[in-house]
């Protein structure tokens, strides 16, 4: 299996002065899950702006598959199967539940959006808008309008619309972000059932779910790679607790 | 979803009387008024599409609905074009001016995107009242606009006009209805609620706001040609900033993001216009307070009089 390996080669991104990131090289293998960590500030959800293509680069390359995807917009290297989820959620308001997976749908099976028929009389595109409700856990709300979810709903619509472009690499920030103790061990479950058979990129602030659910730990500081490797052998780098670690404590 | 329906059948019944009263009553009077307002209708409904429906704030359709007029005007009367070929080349150039100011104006969002498209339609206003003189008479404008002329049915009797009217405008309204509740119409509320999250999911946005500003500028230009041969006249007036102003108010008034909204919009409008106008010469002002207080008061138009508290109806079924 090829499919799925994304890998970046000195990375820039410059807000005015400040270099937001500054060269950062690294070679995602398929089918791994890689837990992006980093004190606030590190560069880490403009790393992923970077690969998803909502930063501009100010130097380096993006490569999905061995495939140059570095000037390619947002909703093309989406085609190719790079997906994401955002920090802030976005989902559509004014819209239910479902209707926002159908959306989801309809951008993945149609490059130009039919004109001619009805939305309702597309049944394969309901049929997987409502695979993925079930797959969310979110089927009992379908009709629900999106923004009167509760946010942790809101974040588990956020990634299932992310999981509908069927993408082979996966960016995920934080999806957990404030959602309640109460729903966090459901989350924890639809993350490790979605994340199954995909490259994943996952920034997480909760260290234990980090270390739990993660491959290989990569370690941002001030815009640069500071580490990467086995959740053991971050947990045992010195320069990791000096940096981040020890800060935060 | 049973109060939204009822009142959209509601709408839909008050829309059918209208067009329906100038059949049955006497006098010139109601079939001008009506002509005039399902001319505007049309001119509405488009507008929503890139208004309501996509999220754009555009302030350049008179232009568009302008140089559908224009191309109708000179095509039957310098070219001998027949009534329909030159009725849907006017879709065709306001399509056509729409894609040429989306190249400029879809460069940026928001109010740039107003200013933008304001500014292009003011340069086309200008070109129409000065450099163009030779095509559009200037000032003056161009007097003598042919009515269709077919089936032998006599279309400068104002009520067979009226009926022409009415066949178009219903076209537009049935195919606005299957866009807005198709995949594509679907995909411009999804531009309009979050373009991020839109092009994020794989929907290439800039295409969609271009298609929806194109499509929209064939229903000004199919709008302009019927105005033109409504009036047997047209002057750069129609390209006025204030001619895109007045839409928009329609359209608010009505309800933005609805089907049937933005015509009971440009009803009020017209009405309130033709009826204050008789009274009063400062109708306009009247007409700019009872703007307000609706924009205040009724913040989902005259359509969320109907439809209650969720405003904008999902494009049809679902």
């Amino acid at each position: 299996m090829t499919a799925g390996s994304l890998s970046c080669e000195n990375i820039q991104v410059s807000f005015g002065g400040l270099k937001a990131v500054n060269g950062v090289s690294y070679d995602f293998k398929p089918g791994l899950l890689y837990g992006l960590i980093g004190p606030n500030g590190a560069g880490k959800t403009t790393l992923m702006n970077a690969l998803s293509g909502h930063a501009v680069l100010s130097g380096g390359r993006v490569r999905l598959d061995g495939q140059d995807i570095t000037n390619l917009s947002v909703h093309r290297r989406t085609r190719k199967g790079l997906g994401r989820s955002f920090q802030i959620t976005k989902i559509f308001a004014g819209m239910s539940v479902l209707e926002n997976l159908q959306i989801a749908a309809f951008a993945h099976r149609h490059r130009v959006q039919p004109f001619w028929l009805p939305a309702s009389r597309f049944a394969a595109v309901r049929e997987q808008a409502e695979q993925v409700l079930e797959e969310v856990e979110l089927s009992a709300l379908a009709h629900r309008p999106a923004e009167y979810l509760s946010h942790g709903d809101q974040r588990a619509l956020e990634v299932g619309l992310s999981l509908l472009s069927e993408p082979s690499v996966l960016l995920l920030d934080e999806p957990l972000a404030g959602v309640g103790h109460d729903q966090l061990e459901k989350a924890i479950g639809l993350i490790s059932r979605i994340v199954k058979g995909r490259t994943v990129l996952l920034i997480e602030h909760n260290m234990d779910v980090v270390m739990q659910v993660s491959d290989e730990i990569v370690v941002m500081v001030q815009g640069q790679l500071l580490a990467s490797g086995s959740p053991d052998e971050i947990r045992g780098n010195a320069e990791v607790r000096a940096a981040y670690l020890g800060e935060e404590a | 979803m049973t109060r939204r329906t009822v009142g959209q059948t509601l709408m839909a019944i008050i829309i059918a009387a209208m067009i329906a009263i100038p059949f049955f009553l006497p006098g010139e009077q109601w079939v001008n008024l009506v002509s005039l307002i399902l001319i505007w209708a049309l001119f509405a409904i488009g507008f929503d599409l890139v208004f309501g429906v996509t999220g754009m704030l555009s302030f350049g359709h008179a232009a568009l609905l302008g140089s559908g007029g224009y191309a109708l005007t000179v095509l039957t009367l310098s070219y001998q074009v027949g009534f329909l070929p030159a009725l849907l080349a006017a879709a065709v150039m306001g399509a056509l001016l729409a894609f040429c100011m989306g190249l400029f104006a879809l460069r940026v969002s928001g109010l740039f995107f107003a200013l933008l498209t304001l500014a292009l339609a003011q340069m086309m206003y200008i070109l129409a009242s000065n450099k163009l003189r030779a095509l559009t008479g200037g000032v003056d404008g161009i007097p003598g606009v042919p009515r269709p002329d077919m089936f032998g049915i006599n279309f400068y009797d104002n009520r067979n006009y009226y009926a022409f009217i009415v066949v178009v405008f219903l076209i537009g309204l049935a195919v606005m209805a299957l866009l807005r509740a198709s995949p594509f119409g679907r995909a411009l509320r999804a531009v309009q609620a979050n373009d991020t999250r839109a092009s994020q999911l794989g929907h290439n946005v800039h295409a969609l706001r271009q298609s929806a500003f194109v499509v929209s500028g064939a229903y000004a230009g199919i709008s302009g040609g019927l105005l033109a041969s409504l009036m047997f006249y047209i002057s750069p007036q129609m390209l006025h900033w204030a001619t895109s102003g007045d839409v928009m108010i329609m359209t608010v008034l009505g309800g933005k993001g609805t089907l049937l909204g933005p015509i009971l919009g440009v009803a009020v409008f017209e009405l309130l216009k033709e009826e204050l106008s008789q009274v009063t010469q400062y109708w306009y002002g009247i007409l700019g307070l009872i703007f307000i207080l609706a924009t205040i008061f009724l913040r989902n138009g005259i359509a969320g009089l109907f439809h209650g508290p969720d405003d904008q109806d999902q494009g049809g079924a679902s």
